[in-house]
């Protein structure tokens, strides 16, 4: 259940260019949230922006009661956000959302992040030796600035795969194609996550669809409220079971989605709508329908 | 101290109603807040049928503002009467539901069901929506449609009829008395503003649906001066909305003649504000010597004006 505190700043680690990390103390979120859940957070009480912003919860420390935002600061709400000095408050909602389905035993989590898209996935990391999984993170931005979080998942076990548009670390162009190039070796049983830019969420739910793995997509639209009041930021979603796609709210129905059950903009229904209706039926293991 | 309000016969607890719209069908909150400490809710607009909505992006903030096209997305009265009006009556607060329709009939349809439903203090009108193509707006800017749409809600329910007025009309007098006049026991005013936000790298609208409400502090002077407007205008009691986030927010529109405020955007900004608001409410009220928040309805010192206070 979510909890609505202010929430005093503990520690801001810059971590270069715009990036920071800040550290909140909310102790239900810090007991509570698991990977892929965010919260809704504004710096202080001023008029300027007038939206919380969502953040994926990057880490919590239940003794310490706190949790971790990586923060970009790109706007205004962000902006205010990383500039917030510590014992300063923020207004937050948290935890929010529904966090990733964690892979059957013996399934490889392979996560694909696009720049802040890293964020919900050092969560993950660290929940998988629970479900008895492990992972692989595939971390791709503009420049090797853009992932410096890509030190950070080591200690937990699972190996990060870097990429880089300019070529300045790791393989040289989308996050994809490493990823691509890893699944050729064909590996064992694998389930894709990825948060990310759009553009990027959608080529991996078309690389999913087109080797016939389950996928999930944290979504990231505009909200307003978090909790499924204004509608604002509903994403078209369609089941296999359901005749036509609905508009589901990313923050209570997601952020979290099937792969396969989202309506991209353009298409008139969902892929598994698609496969229901061709007779395929039940795909790989671990798709809802 | 009383912070206890009477609208169009209903007795709020005090003097903060969250906005339709904003709240969703109040059980959201469940959990988050203790719903029984708001004056009063209205839920989300409801037509007969279950509504998809705008396409996105649907919400884009503006200074002080949030610009909305969500086209009235919901479950439909029948569903919101079986399954969310038992779990709203749980909570110690007035419930009024937001009526839709794409018809005059239909207003009086969903009226006729609400008037059936246990759990439902009074009926909203919302003929002032700007983010659908019939209805709404279509209706609150025409007087005469006006009169026709209260007064088919009127016919079909004896529960308070409260139509919802909308700002984008030259004089909001007519309206209120067009409502008045149709049998409206109390209004709610204003509604969002048409607005428009460009995306100059692309140069589309910002928002799929192209135009939109605005909402939010931008808009509050602007609302209360409708308010007043049409507070003076009318006998039924006015319920003062747009852009409060705080409790000499509220006091402005009591002030200027409406008898309760509903809160809207600031719904998003901080769930938590009921409270607070209500204390600083209570803070005002100390240090100017009352013990009533219905002694400052209509108390506005305008120049060249007597301070008229309204009836409830």
């Amino acid at each position: 259940m979510p909890v609505n505190r202010h929430v005093p700043l503990v520690r801001r680690e810059a971590l270069g260019g715009a990036y920071h990390l800040l550290t909140f103390r909310h102790p239900e979120a810090a007991r509570e949230a698991r990977a892929g859940q965010f919260v809704m957070i504004k710096a202080g009480t001023s008029a300027e922006p007038p939206l919380r912003r969502p953040f994926s919860i990057l880490a919590v420390d239940p003794p310490e009661d706190t949790f971790s935002l990586f923060v970009k600061a790109v706007g205004p709400g962000s902006r205010a956000l990383c500039s917030m000095r510590e014992g300063e408050p923020a207004q937050c909602l948290a935890p929010l959302g529904r966090a990733f389905t964690p892979p059957p035993p013996g399934t490889e989590a392979l996560m694909v992040a696009g720049g802040y898209g890293i964020a919900p996935f050092r969560l993950f990391a660290g929940e998988l030796p629970r479900a008895g999984g492990r992972g692989r993170v595939f971390y791709g931005g503009r420049t090797a600035d853009d992932l410096p979080l890509r030190e950070r998942f080591e200690p937990l076990g699972v190996p990060v795969v870097p990429a880089t548009e300019d070529g300045s670390l790791g393989a040289s162009g989308r996050v994809t194609v490493p990823l691509e190039a890893y699944l050729d070796r064909r590996p064992g049983p694998v389930r894709l996550y990825a948060c990310g830019p759009e553009a990027m969420l959608h080529a991996v739910a078309r690389l999913a669809e087109a080797r016939g793995l389950p996928a999930e997509l944290s979504l990231d639209p505009w909200m307003g409220c978090g909790i499924g009041t204004c509608l604002g930021c509903v994403v078209s979603a369609q089941r296999a079971d359901e005749a036509r796609p609905r508009y589901r709210c990313a923050c209570t129905e997601g952020p979290v989605f099937d792969a396969a059950a989202v309506v991209w903009p353009g298409e008139a229904e969902s892929l598994a709508r698609r496969r229901a209706l061709a007779g395929v039926g039940r795909l790989a293991a671990g798709e809802r329908s | 101290m009383n912070l206890a309000v009477e609208v169009a016969g209903l007795r709020f607890k005090n003097p903060l109603i969250a906005a339709s719209g904003t709240f969703g069908y109040g059980v959201e909150y469940e959990g988050i807040l203790d719903l029984s400490r708001l004056g009063g809710i209205v839920s989300k607009g409801l037509y007969m049928e279950p509504r998809d909505g705008c396409p996105t992006p649907r919400i884009v903030e503006t200074p002080a503002g949030l610009l909305n096209a969500i086209g009235l997305q919901g479950v439909g009265v029948r569903a919101f009467a079986r399954e969310v009006l038992p779990r709203l009556a749980r909570h110690d607060t007035v419930v009024l539901v937001n009526v839709c329709g794409d018809t005059v009939e239909e207003y009086a349809e969903v009226a006729r069901v609400l008037d059936d439903a246990p759990g439902v203090h009074g009926l909203e009108v919302n003929i002032s929506c700007p983010n659908v193509k019939k209805g709404g707006m279509a209706f609150g800017g025409d007087p005469v449609m006006t009169h026709e749409v209260v007064g088919a809600v009127r016919r079909a329910t004896r529960l308070p009829v409260i139509p919802k007025l909308s700002p984008n009309v030259a004089d909001i007098t007519v309206f209120a008395r067009a409502a008045e006049d149709a049998g409206a026991d109390a209004l709610s005013c204003i509604n969002t503003l048409l607005g428009l936000a460009v995306d100059v790298e692309t140069r589309r609208p910002r928002l799929a649906f192209g135009t939109g409400g605005l909402s939010g502090p931008a808009i509050r002077p602007i609302a209360v001066r409708m308010a007043w407007q049409a507070a003076r205008a009318v006998k039924i009691p006015v319920i003062g909305i747009g852009g409060v986030s705080c409790g000499a927010d509220a006091l402005e529109f009591l002030i200027a003649g409406c008898r309760a405020v509903q809160i809207g955007t600031a719904n998003f900004v901080d769930p938590g504000l009921y409270d607070r608001l209500n204390g600083e409410i209570e803070e005002y009220l100390g240090r100017h010597g009352l013990a009533d928040v219905n002694e400052v309805v209509g108390t506005l010192r305008y120049p060249g004006m007597e301070p008229g206070r309204t009836p409830a």
